[in-house]
């Protein structure tokens, strides 16, 4: 039964089901939330499901990580470097542009004590 | 808003995404699996073997991919700044509560340990999985650590905002000296030897740049970590 | 000499300002300076010598990031660069306490904005586009929120969430293009766009709709514009509306213009952006906060750009070329005199022009919304004229009265505003408007006057622009083979 689950097909369709799966819960949460933190959380949810899709499918089981040793040096079975680069730099700013906005909040919130957004409308006309 | 408009808000957007959702997989599924395309990945995995370190990944990162990096932290650099603009506040005396005893002494001797393993995984990160930002990113937790558990503890600003300026500068200065010796900006000028994969002096500038990443990395995680403390109780 | 320097100087000033600060504060705000002037002479010079280059970072495309410097990408760089300095100039002149222009954080993220906004202009490869995009969101969104009152924090949180969302998406359709193509390099990207199934080429293409949409400030994405630029100090709104949103417009268009050359979805996008004015112009109609107004009419502006660019005829694109210029001009203007006001006056209400008292400023902003609305004899007409004449060559009827009808909006709230200005009536005292700030807005003034008069002087060169943007054949040529 395990030889079935061990198919790259299987295993993708897997990763794209799951991940997809967690995007539109982030954006469902970004679209129905109202506290301020809840919608940075549906935000990095979203931002994380993009993350595991592209390294789910850009993953060959059978082959082996991209470093080069004594043993391991067929580079014709290495996986593809780029994408975890990519996701690498990815990350690191996602993370700096939520760490930024959490600390926009914080400060929001200690000057009017507000964190609902429906409440942030002091900039209507 | 009634309880009924938001149960009908929530209803009609979970079938509309739902609905979405299964549009979208199909569309990724049908067109993803079963190709097998000729990536960039595999001219670049022969071209490291020429050029490049042991752990394949850090010679995209830092020397393929560069500037990708350097504008990284050049985001990081901003948001650390932005979030020192945001939360600093002048007269900060006993913010923090404080904590118990065994976190107290266990942090003390945990600390040189994380900060250790941090370190490792910085400057051998041309040779096994790692690299600047994971280094970076444990010794800022070492860092987190050390804060919650110690009232008094604080990273002095002085002490970051050398390392993070000295880290950046001299990222920028090897790219210029790069551009100035091979006309390539971030080209890797200092000459090495293919056959010195695997040893920690390999590949040219691209150790000496991932451990200026990690620097710049560690101390402006420590920097975010200890403004949103030191705002933890106060607000 | 290479075009390095414009991404990697600001970018070195910034890091190093931390420290450089000890120094004292008024040495950075000088040395910001000297490096921009630095820049600007270099642009001028490679503007006398410019013929396609490519720049190699690292290694050589298309495995590697190149900068590739042609006459559209240098015209952009130069437009930035002098907009930056003629700004710093501005704040130099700004010394008081109190102030936070010269703040070095501030110098900080106006550097960031200038290193982003020429890096998104000159690179060749997608996901370097996406990180300049970050760098340039980022320092955006701090600016923004800069003054941490209230209402600031509030435009910096809206701009930071719908930025955040739009990055999700652009991730999304790099990550899609990667999996199916291989590459991150534009030219190999183009090459193979074509041939992707049809069903992959349209998620691609609405995944990068949304994720551009939102920045490009486009019909049904940019209900964030107005409050992030009512919140923000006017002096941060002249920089997000001359040069990030210009940087956002060329990036979002050069990728169309090489993923789509045969113009599939191009009357799509000029009705989109014909929409876009109209409702712009229409929503400015009854705004008594003169910041939201002009934002609207920022919106208008760069909807109308929108318009000529995806016109994609070479006519148009030098229109869209020369209304750059123009609105960017008068834009850095009409902010810094409305920053000017807020400065000296504490009110942004409509009702203050009745009591300005200042002849200058007077006529600097009466000639700058001229100058926007196209008046014959100011830098707008020539653009306008160019875009309007494309239009009834190719036949789109429905969209030139659209735009016609938008302009005209726009020059009721004009007049009322130039009304107000210019009324019978009590003012308050006479204000004094420093040199500095005088040359500033004379020199922009002259320019938009000289370039309506005779636009000839420009338009040999915005003709060859248009032209080597809209040939994407010798882009990806260039790139490939040299």
């Amino acid at each position: 039964m395990f030889d079935f689950f061990n198919q790259s097909e299987v295993i993708k369709t897997i990763v794209v089901l799951g991940s997809m799966a967690l995007f539109f819960v982030g954006l469902f949460g970004l679209l129905t939330r109202k506290h301020i933190i809840r919608i940075f959380m549906s935000i990095a949810i979203m931002e994380s499901s993009v993350f595991l899709l592209f390294i789910g499918l850009s993953f060959k089981s059978d082959f082996i990580a991209p470093i080069i040793d004594k043993t391991h040096k067929n580079i014709a079975i290495m996986n593809d470097p780029i994408p975890q680069a990519m996701i690498l730099t990815a990350i690191v700013i996602a993370m700096a542009v939520l760490a930024l906005g959490v600390s926009f909040a914080i400060e929001y919130y200690k000057l009017t004590g507000r964190t609902d957004i429906d409440e942030m409308k002091s900039l209507r006309y | 808003m009634s309880l009924k408009r938001s149960l009908s808000t929530v209803g009609i957007s979970g079938f509309a995404l739902s609905a979405l959702l299964v549009l979208t997989v199909l569309n990724i599924i049908i067109q993803n699996i079963p190709r097998n395309i000729q990536t960039a990945g595999g001219e670049l995995l022969k071209l490291n073997e020429k050029d490049g370190v042991a752990n394949a990944v850090t010679t995209v990162v830092v020397y393929f991919r560069g500037f990708d990096t350097l504008g990284e932290i050049a985001v990081l650099f901003i948001a650390s700044l932005g979030v020192g603009l945001m939360l600093h506040v002048k007269c900060q005396k006993d913010i923090k509560r404080e904590s118990n005893f065994m976190l107290q002494t266990a942090s003390r001797y945990l600390f040189p340990v994380i900060l250790l393993f941090g370190i490792y995984i910085m400057v051998y990160g041309h040779l096994s999985p790692g690299g600047g930002f994971q280094g970076g990113v444990v010794i800022a937790s070492g860092v987190l650590l050390l804060l919650i558990s110690h009232k008094k503890f604080e990273v002095p600003y002085s002490v970051i905002v050398t390392l993070e300026t000295l880290a950046g500068v001299s990222y920028v200065f090897i790219g210029l000296i790069g551009l100035m010796v091979l006309d390539t900006f971030l080209g890797n000028f200092i000459p090495q030897d293919v056959s010195q994969m695997g040893m920690l002096i390999s590949g040219g500038i691209i150790p000496v740049i991932y451990i200026i990443v990690g620097i710049k990395v560690g101390s402006e995680m420590s920097h975010i970590a200890q403004n949103l403390i030191q705002r933890a109780d106060y607000v | 000499m290479s075009s390095v320097l414009f991404v990697a100087l600001p970018l070195l000033f910034g890091f190093a300002t931390p420290l450089l600060s000890r120094l004292g504060k008024d040495a950075v705000a000088y040395a910001s300076v000297a490096m921009q002037l630095f820049l600007l002479c270099l642009s001028f010079y490679l503007l006398e010598s410019v013929s396609l280059h490519v720049e190699i970072i690292s290694i050589a495309p298309p495995l590697g990031i190149s900068f590739v410097l042609n006459s559209v990408s240098l015209l952009f760089v130069t437009v930035f660069i002098f907009l930056t300095t003629l700004f710093s100039f501005y704040c130099l002149s700004h010394r008081e306490t109190g102030s936070y222009e010269n703040e070095t954080k501030f110098l900080i993220l106006l550097n960031m904005l200038l290193a982003s906004s020429a890096g998104l202009v000159l690179s060749s490869d997608i996901f370097n586009i996406y990180v300049f995009f970050e760098i340039a969101g980022i320092s955006a969104y701090i600016l923004s929120a800069y003054r941490k009152t209230p209402s600031a924090l509030e435009a910096g949180l809206k701009y930071l969430l719908t930025g955040a969302v739009a990055s999700v998406f652009l991730v999304f359709a790099i990550v899609l293009i990667y999996l199916n193509i291989g590459s991150l390099n534009l030219a190999v990207i183009a090459q193979s766009f074509e041939a992707l199934p049809f069903n992959v080429k349209l998620l691609i293409s609405i995944l990068l709709f949304i994720g551009f949409g939102f920045k490009v400030e486009i019909f049904p994405l940019n209900f964030w514009v107005t409050d992030v630029y009512q919140g923000s100090s006017s002096l941060v709104n002249a920089l997000f509306s001359g040069i990030v949103a210009k940087a956002y417009l060329f990036v979002f268009f050069h990728i169309v213009y090489l993923f789509l050359p045969d113009g599939d979805f191009s009357a799509f996008l000029i009705y989109l952006g014909a929409v876009s004015m109209l409702v712009a112009e229409i929503a400015g109609l009854k705004q008594t906060n003169l910041k939201r107004l002009f934002a609207y009419s920022s919106l208008g502006q760069v909807a109308l750009i929108f318009t000529a660019f995806a016109l994609q005829n070479e006519d148009a694109v030098q229109g869209a070329l020369f209304i750059v210029i123009a609105h960017s001009f008068a834009k850095l203007i009409i902010f810094l005199v409305l920053a000017f006001i807020e400065k000296e006056y504490e009110s942004i209400h409509i009702d203050i022009l009745k009591e300005l008292n200042a002849p200058f400023l007077r006529a600097v902003l009466l000639i700058a919304m001229l100058s926007l609305l196209g008046i014959p004899l100011f830098a707008g007409f020539v653009g306008k004229l160019l875009v309007l004449k494309s239009l009834a060559v190719s036949g789109m009827l429905g969209v030139l009265v659209m735009i016609v009808i938008a302009s005209l909006f726009e020059a009721v709230y004009y007049f009322k505003l130039a009304g107000y200005m210019f009324s019978k009536g009590e003012r308050r005292g006479a204000l004094h408007v420093g040199f500095i700030q005088k040359s500033v807005f004379a020199l922009l003034v002259i320019l938009l006057i000289v370039i309506g008069v005779a636009p000839f002087i420009l338009s040999g060169f915005l003709g060859e622009a248009s032209r080597v943007m809209l040939d994407s054949a010798n882009y990806i040529t260039v790139i490939l083979g040299g």
